[in-house]
């Protein structure tokens, strides 16, 4: 079950929450550490490394992991899983440019350490102290929906009590806190980039709004 | 629902096929050679475990070589709608070589994993269900661990599970950056071990449902996945993760770690990451059992180096031998109990646990069973 989806784009950032109080807001600038700070509520050590995907995420999932009761009712075991048509495509670039650029001798491990699929969730693991499975995991069917099912089976299947589900690349990320019950995946299934499911969900938001 | 391995074949720097790999490990003897492929680079090391005999035709990454080439048997064998799970930290990397090398971005897009993903299906001819993993040196483990659930949950009746990756330029610079790589063949568990070597493999295995009680395939009995959520590339110093990990593994089995035969261990040679395992192994079992890596012997396969190391662990089964840690000269002394640089001869060992940890502070681990003696 959809407990929260929540988005972080370079305009504008949210949480919508199926029957509850959902909000949004236009994005502070992720180069100051004290925006970063107000949005996390908690120390990031290694935040002037981060890559710009890497901050996005990391709000998105501290957005919906605020706005889910998992950690209230006993700090359950959370894990992470996240997807994306690229991949690290970017960072992997980046990493290879830099260390060719330098020479073909030595690279920057600041950057190598991003050149994998689950470096972003390691990060958001280490900031929201979450201890269930990490992985990435890439869907033909690519709708997001197809995320939230994976995540999903991760509770059904008792390897974790619940799953923040990425969808990022370098211009936006959604996350959806999902855990037990039944799959109520079927109005993500939609193909869309990240940037445009953070449009459909502040919309959403939008137009439940009061008046 | 038991899930068994119904069928497998690995590529190691050993050679092609598990006897190859089970022989070369028993043999003692590394398949760690001096390269010269980064020669000029001025990188910490020129070891590496590369598999022998390839022909990569140009254009071509060494990953979709290897797995041509151990997948021509499958070709025509698979129900066409068999799921499919490719597990790899990066896909084919050297497209992102190639891309920023001679300045042709375009060919950036071609090392995405699922690009590969395509290719594996087209070359089987399979048109089911087809995922991409990627859990740093967790992968395959944790892709073994997807493909046994989907079968437990009913979803499939039989998966097909792919992992392979390669030693690249990308991969090498980045380890030799992070100072990880040893200047001589790697010697997990040992008291001077100073670091990994890396390899390359590619391994498959068929996955299936098999209740019968007479079957001798290696079954998938439990598995467990964390993360440290303490560093990015360093493990947790006290364990937890891959403590709990185990503590999962055996309770899905319904089984005690006391139960456990040997260990199928991660073992890269690195300081902290095999004292890590050390006190994790230490913390969960009473005694200590007969642990081995594979890594002296093939290196460090990444994504790739959790399957190989289960599939080792079902002959070791089979047969009742543990094979020996491969480089082991003088065990660390929290290793002493535990590691050896002979096979140990159990006579039965029919429950092992398989261990893998990655970047990112990824843990998994699979407890195996139900491999008659032969």
């Amino acid at each position: 079950m959809i407990r929260a989806v929540s988005w972080f784009c370079a305009d504008h950032h949210g949480v919508f929450v199926p029957g509850g109080r959902s909000w949004q807001k236009p994005s502070p600038k992720l180069s100051v550490a004290a925006d970063i700070l107000a949005l996390v509520g908690r120390p990031v050590n290694y935040y002037p490394r981060m890559t710009t995907e890497a901050r996005h995420c990391l709000c998105a999932a501290s957005m919906a992991l605020a706005a889910t009761p998992w950690r209230a009712s006993g700090n359950p075991e959370i894990g992470l899983l996240c997807g994306g048509s690229d991949g690290c495509l970017a960072a992997n670039q980046e990493y290879f440019r830099d260390y060719v650029a330098s020479g073909r001798s030595l690279g920057r491990g600041n950057l190598f350490i991003y050149t994998l699929p689950t470096s972003v969730l390691g990060e958001v693991a280490i900031v929201l102290s979450l201890a269930g499975p990490c992985l990435f995991i890439h869907d033909e069917t690519r709708p997001l929906s197809a995320l939230a099912r994976h995540a999903r089976e991760f509770v059904v299947d008792g390897e974790a009590n619940a799953m923040l589900a990425l969808w990022s690349d370098t211009s936006a990320a959604v996350c959806l806190a999902v855990d037990g019950g039944g799959d109520d995946s079927a109005w993500l299934s939609k193909e869309l980039s990240p940037l445009q499911w953070a449009g459909e969900f502040q919309g959403l938001v939008q137009s439940r709004a009061p008046a | 629902m038991n899930v068994v391995i119904a069928q497998s074949d690995v590529a190691t720097a050993y050679g092609w096929g598990l006897d190859a790999l089970w022989n070369g490990l028993l043999s003692n003897r590394t398949a760690i050679r001096s390269t010269d492929r980064f020669a000029q680079r001025g990188f910490l090391s020129n070891q590496a475990a590369i598999v022998p005999g390839l022909e990569v035709s140009p254009q071509e990454s060494r990953a979709l070589a290897m797995l041509k080439r151990l997948l021509f048997p499958l070709i025509g064998k698979l129900d066409p709608k068999t799921p499919l799970i490719l597990a790899t930290t990066v896909g084919e990397i050297e497209y992102v070589e190639w891309a920023i090398l001679n300045h042709r971005p375009d060919l950036a897009l071609q090392s995405r994993p699922q690009v590969l993903l395509g290719r594996i299906k087209h070359l089987l001819g399979l048109v089911g269900p087809a995922t991409v993993i990627s859990s740093a040196c967790a992968s395959s483990a944790i892709a073994l661990a997807r493909a046994a659930a989907a079968i437990r949950r009913g979803d499939a009746k039989k998966v097909l599970v792919v992992t392979c990756d390669s030693i690249s330029e990308f991969v090498y610079s980045g380890f030799s950056t992070l100072l990880s790589l040893c200047d001589e063949p790697a010697r997990p568990f040992d008291a001077e071990r100073s670091g990994l070597t890396l390899g390359e493999a590619a391994a498959w295995a068929l996955l299936e449902s098999n209740d019968s009680p007479d079957d001798r395939a290696m079954s998938i009995l439990g598995w467990g996945n964390t993360t440290d959520a303490v560093h990015m590339t360093a493990p947790d110093r006290n364990a937890r993760g891959l403590s709990r990990a185990i503590a999962k593994a055996c309770s899905m089995a319904g089984r005690t770690a006391g139960e456990i035969s040997f260990i199928a261990a991660h073992g890269t040679a690195t300081m902290y990451s095999d004292a890590m395992e050390l006190l994790a192994f230490s913390a969960a079992t009473a005694a200590p059992k007969p642990i081995f890596s594979v890594k002296g012997g093939i290196g460090h396969t990444l994504a790739s180096a959790g399957l190989v190391q289960i599939l080792i662990a079902g002959r070791a089964m089979s047969l009742g031998l543990v094979p020996p840690t491969v480089g082991l000269a003088v065990p660390d002394p929290a290793a002493a109990a535990w590691v050896h640089n002979t096979p140990v001869d159990l006579g039965r060992a029919p429950l092992a646990l398989s261990t893998s940890s990655g970047f990112g502070g990824v843990n998994t681990a699979v407890l195996l069973g139900g491999a008659e003696q032969s």
